[in-house]
């Protein structure tokens, strides 16, 4: 699957951050190829294009192994928004939401837009579960099991514990948790929660196995990056020329950018 | 699944540059045009002139002629090489010392001013190849300091190096690349830009340096490829953001450049190629004792410690036929796409062109038509490269000759196909989409009628129902191709409206007059004889509508009439003279008589001419239908009532040529009366009635319908004239009962009292009739009489108050005109004196009353319903 980057130039960029296992490659393949597929470890990153209205939206899937974990904050660097992704089964990859990855956001724009993502809720919610494949057709349990993301060159055993078939995975993280953690990611951000985006509109669960919510999640950011695209649009037509005094600025926010 | 991208290609062997001398090593080379300088571990520099030529079998190949080589004096080898061509210097790094030497001699370049053109302690350099200064004469170097953590920026001149700039950084600097005033630095454990005008720093990410050697290579304006952790090769540019995906390195990469659009990297044993549109693998290339590779001006030149190679990539035409030729679509289209700022442009969209079109075909030999349709579209082909795949599809005259070299391998679809007929099928249906859809675009420019005459071909092989929108719309289908194929597939309805499209009616009538007729067979319209018989009522051609109303008029005289009837007219279509028509109806007398009704009834042609007869026809109807035995009653009276309608209603035929035809007719009582009433001999009429008929209510219903258009005084008489008949009782010498008359006058005055003058009927009535027999006929005429009277001193008494308002307003409230008071009614302003005031003094133009009067409902009423008086007030 060839991740075509074609010749377009971005006007806005969105990256994916989560630990790994959690599935960020498979909700991005859900939504740009409508299917849900065997995914191996992200190595390093990959980028989409995706074409929203007259826009282009780059999409920025990034490798959740501690590895690549250096790589995160130039990632973040100028992104629009943040998908904070964590699996449902398994507390531990919200905590690390907080502990790991909240840090590699410092160089995102400063009105950057946080969404805090639940995947796998087909494992835990029946609702999930239900929302059909985009050929119609609802796929057996059993084959989830296997087709959960389980790396081949992947150093630690896959974070979600496997399932009996049919057999309802208890759920760790409960929207409440993830609605706290947005609270405190906007303080973090130094953000009134106020003039943010309320948290009940920016905590997602969703499921890229049967495409539950994806779509909408997706969709609900470019929406909200759009008036980020005006501006920067707006900006390039002010000054086409590289300002120099402009990476001084950057250069400026060098303080809050070490990561390690 | 790779691409064969690049060539590996020797260009200096290991004899030509040591000998036998084991242990000598190339530790840097520098290429410069045509001269290659490689610099050794003995501290020697050797300088070669390369020159491309093209070996056996075309293969690129170089072949390298030593010019020169020179010790440079001192005992650690030679560790970096950099030509500076417009000073003629190569500068030099050897034992921790930057120098420059001669590029044609070799010769060390004496320091002017002495000293001067040294710099001492450096660990690394590199040269800005997008320079801040504008100098020509004067080269940009990056330094780093072996010893200190600093980067320099000095300025290199002929005979001289000079210091710019000095800064410190975080920690030891190890790698270091330049472009404009960012400097790209590997430190020793993260990467890092640094703006050396502004100082201003920005982190890229966390890499460790002593355990891998980190890469920083320029790969374009403010953009640098560098290794990061994982073996993976990272894009960033002077911001500090990656805006290319990552590729996938192996850990122990070695070197890396890009050749657009490719990362080509070096470790131990391989060379990786990876493409930077997808980030895929393309080729690896096998390559032992790998230690150099660099891109000079375009050319990635590689070393082992003992000799040097060229990577010669291939032509990109060549790498995307290669993966067209292995049906890889995506990744030719891509690399067509990602090329396309390194190819002209006009050229890059002929390729592109080609390149869309041939992917087209793949996918269209793999029946993926939806990608082959977007491909073809967008790859504008030559939609004839698609029909000549169906043979005989393009007609005759078609000058098409497929393109050469072939956009693909088919002969045609039963090639394509391998004879699945199914496959061919779905292919064929593909095309009549596909046709369908560009037939209306610019696409066929040049060639519509191939394309048109194509897709008629197609629909008629297929039963298309579309074959018929085809021909009926604006179409370039090539008449002579057509005929004989839609006669092949009995297309015969479809033909004639080719036939007619290119203005051959005749043509066309004759064929469908033959399936009409049933002699040839094309079940496409079960209603064929109507659409015939339409397509004549809308011919301009008025001869063919001669030629054939006759065969439609004997085929169904009903129908075929329709030829003459439905005929529209307008400015085109020259309308058919009536009198022609009947003439011409003369021996078709049902036709003739539908149109007659149709001029007389339905287009109410007032003539008198066509009236008559038509009444005539009428009559002569029921004449036949009454000298029937047995008669037909119910056709007898459906006929009468006709010609009594027509009677009554029309106004134009010849009332006395009528009465005459049925003068003795018995049976005609009605009819006849009806014409002495047309006559205004209601004497006559009512004697028929009363005397003859004695129909009572067909004598109140000719009274009625012979005072319909008339006034009440006309009415009154007629009503009158039928009481004086009843009351006469029976002309002497008729038997009949004088007492049915009495009983019908008194119906009539109480049914209709209305109409009488009630004291002209109590003249006219006999003394001895009771009160009682009367009783509604009296009330009815007191009240009307009682109601007038009220109803006249009701309006009296209003039109004396509307007068005393009117007086009231006059004498009390001046009214006040002038050019900026607004009329109530339009609220224009007044530019005349003489306005109109409505009740309570308010002005208003006259002529917006006159309006209002002409649009209110109650506007029958002549006089305005509002009081009002005309003013001039004006001084």
């Amino acid at each position: 699957m060839p991740e075509v980057s074609k010749m377009k130039k971005p006007d806005v960029k969105i990256v994916l951050l989560g630990d790994m296992n959690v599935g960020k490659t498979s909700l991005l393949h859900r939504y740009m190829e409508r299917k849900f597929k065997e995914t191996v470890s992200t190595v390093g990153g990959a980028f989409f294009l995706k074409q929203w209205g007259p826009y282009n939206i780059s999409i920025w899937d990034t490798a959740g192994r501690e590895q690549f974990h250096g790589l995160g904050s130039m990632y973040c660097r100028g992104a629009a928004a943040v998908i904070l992704t964590y699996d449902v089964t398994n507390w531990q990859s919200l905590a690390e939401l907080e502990e790991r990855f909240l840090s590699l956001t410092d160089t995102a724009n400063h009105d950057c837009i946080y969404a805090l993502v639940g995947n796998k809720a087909d494992l835990t919610d029946s609702k999930a579960q239900l929302c059909q494949d985009s050929d119609g057709l609802v796929k057996d349990r059993t084959e989830c099991n296997e087709e959960c993301e389980v790396p081949s060159g992947c150093p630690t055993p896959p974070a979600s514990p496997t399932s009996l078939p049919g057999v309802m995975l208890r759920k760790q993280v409960i929207n409440e948790d993830a609605v706290t953690l947005y609270g405190r990611i906007l303080r973090y951000k130094g953000l009134e929660e106020k003039s943010s985006l309320p948290a009940e509109k920016m905590c997602f669960e969703t499921s890229a196995k049967t495409g539950y919510n994806v779509d909408t999640l997706f969709e609900t950011l470019f929406d909200l990056v759009l008036p980020s695209i005006l501006r920067k649009r707006q900006e390039n037509q002010q000054s086409p020329t590289v300002d120099l005094e402009e990476c001084r600025m950057v250069g400026s926010k060098k303080g809050r950018s070490g990561c390690c | 699944m790779s691409v064969k991208a690049f060539e590996l290609v020797p260009a200096v062997e290991r004899d030509l540059l040591m000998g036998d001398k084991a242990r000598i090593n190339i530790e840097c080379i520098e290429c410069c045009g045509k001269h290659l300088y490689v610099g050794t571990n003995d501290c020697f520099i050797h300088h070669f002139l390369l020159a491309e030529v093209a070996s056996s079998k075309g293969k690129p190949g170089y072949l390298a002629q030593k010019l020169l080589h020179k010790y440079l004096g001192l005992k650690k080898p030679v560790a970096e090489l950099r030509a500076a061509s417009a000073l003629e210097r190569l500068i030099v790094l050897c034992e921790g010392i930057v120098f420059l030497v001669d590029m044609v001699t070799l010769e060390t370049v004496p320091s002017a001013g002495g000293g001067g053109a040294k710099i001492r302690g450096v660990a690394s350099f590199c040269v800005n190849e997008n320079p801040v200064n504008t100098d020509p004469f004067c080269v940009e170097m990056g330094v780093l300091s072996s010893k200190r953590r600093t980067v320099q920026i000095y300025m290199v001149y002929e005979d001289r190096v000079q210091l710019v700039k000095e800064l410190t950084t975080p920690e030891q600097p190890c790698a270091v690349s330049l472009d404009g005033y960012f400097l790209c630095l590997a430190l020793t454990t993260q990467y890092m830009i640094l703006n050396y005008n502004t100082g201003a720093s920005q982190d890229l990410f966390p890499y460790n340096s002593e355990e891998r050697r980190p890469i920083v290579k320029r790969i374009g304006r403010e953009e640098f490829l560098l290794a990061a952790p994982g073996g993976l090769g990272m894009f960033a540019n002077a911001e500090g953001v990656s805006q290319r995906a990552p590729v996938r390195w192996s850990e122990s990469v070695i070197g890396a450049a890009v050749c657009f659009p490719y990362v080509v990297a070096l470790d131990e044993s391989f060379i990786t190629i990876h493409s930077m549109l997808d980030q895929q693998l393309k080729q690896t290339l096998s390559f032992r004792d790998g230690h150099i590779l660099q891109n000079f001006e375009g050319k990635v030149i590689l070393a082992s410690t003992k000799a040097v190679y060229v990577l010669v990539p291939l032509p990109l035409e060549r790498q995307i036929q290669d993966l067209l030729a292995n049906h890889r679509v995506e990744e030719a289209l891509i690399l067509t796409e990602g090329a396309q700022r390194n190819i002209p442009k006009d050229k890059f969209q002929n390729l592109h062109k080609r390149i869309l079109q041939q992917a087209g075909f793949i996918q269209f030999g793999q029946l993926q038509f939806l990608e082959a349709k977007e491909h073809f579209w967008k790859g504008q082909l030559d939609v004839r490269e698609l029909i000549s795949l169906c043979p005989l599809l393009l007609p005759a005259s078609s000058s098409f000759t497929r393109c050469h070299p072939p956009l693909h391998e088919f002969a045609d679809l039963n090639h394509l196909a391998q004879g699945d007929q199914e496959k061919v099928l779905q292919c064929k249906k593909f095309l009549i989409s596909y046709l369908g859809e560009v037939r209306s675009t610019e696409v066929v420019n040049g060639c519509r009628e191939d394309v048109d005459t194509a897709l008629l071909k197609l629909y008629a092989e297929q039963d298309h129902e579309s074959l018929l929108d085809l021909l009926a719309s604006d179409n370039a289908c090539v008449l002579a191709d057509s005929v004989p194929w839609l006669e092949k597939y009995h297309k015969y309805f479809a033909l004639g409206l080719l036939y007619h499209y290119n203005g051959q009616d005749s043509a066309a009538l004759q064929l469908w007059i033959r399936v009409a007729d049933g002699e040839l067979q094309d079940p496409t319209r079960s209603d064929l004889f109507e659409y015939i018989v339409d397509f004549l009522c809308t011919s301009s051609n008025v001869d063919l509508v001669w030629k054939y109303a006759d065969w439609a008029l004997r085929k169904d005289p009903i129908v075929g009439v329709r030829v003459f009837t439905k005929r529209h007219t307008s400015k085109d279509q020259p309308d058919l003279n009536p009198d022609d028509v009947i003439t011409y109806l003369g021996k078709h007398s049902q036709a003739l008589l539908l149109y007659l009704e149709n001029l007389v009834l339905e287009k109410r042609v007032q003539k008198e001419k066509f009236h008559t007869h038509l009444a005539v026809l009428y009559l002569e109807r029921v004449l036949s239908l009454m000298s029937q035995s047995p008669k037909d009653e119910e056709q007898l009276t459906k006929a009468r009532e006709r010609l009594q309608a027509l009677l009554r209603e029309s106004d134009l035929y010849r009332v006395q040529f009528l009465l005459a035809k049925m003068e003795n007719r018995e049976e005609l009582l009605l009819e006849r009366a009806t014409l002495h009433g047309k006559l205004e001999e209601h004497d006559k009429a009512l004697h028929i009635l009363v005397h003859q008929l004695r129909d009572f209510p067909s004598a109140e219903a000719f009274c009625l319908w012979a005072s319909s258009s008339r006034d009440s005084a006309y009415r009154q008489q007629l009503f009158h004239l039928l009481l004086g008949v009843y009351l006469d009782g029976s002309p002497p010498g008729q038997s009949g009962d004088s007492g049915e008359l009495e009983m019908a006058a008194v119906d009539l005055l109480n049914r209709h009292g209305e109409v009488f003058d009630a004291v002209r009927v109590l003249r006219m009535l006999p003394e001895g009739w009771s009160l009682q027999l009367l009783r509604p006929f009296l009330g009815r005429a007191i009240r009307a009489n009682m109601h007038a009277c009220r109803t006249s001193r009701i309006a009296l008494g209003l039109a004396h108050s509307e007068n005393l308002q009117l007086l009231h307003d006059r004498c009390k409230k001046p009214v006040f005109v002038s050019e900026k008071k607004g009329c109530h009614l339009c609220h224009n302003t007044f530019s005349e004196p003489s306005v109109v005031c409505l009740p309570g003094g308010v002005p208003v133009h006259t002529h917006c009353v006159a309006q209002r009067v002409r649009d209110s409902p109650t506007k029958r009423h002549t006089e305005p319903q509002f009081p009002s008086w005309t003013l001039q007030l004006w001084s």
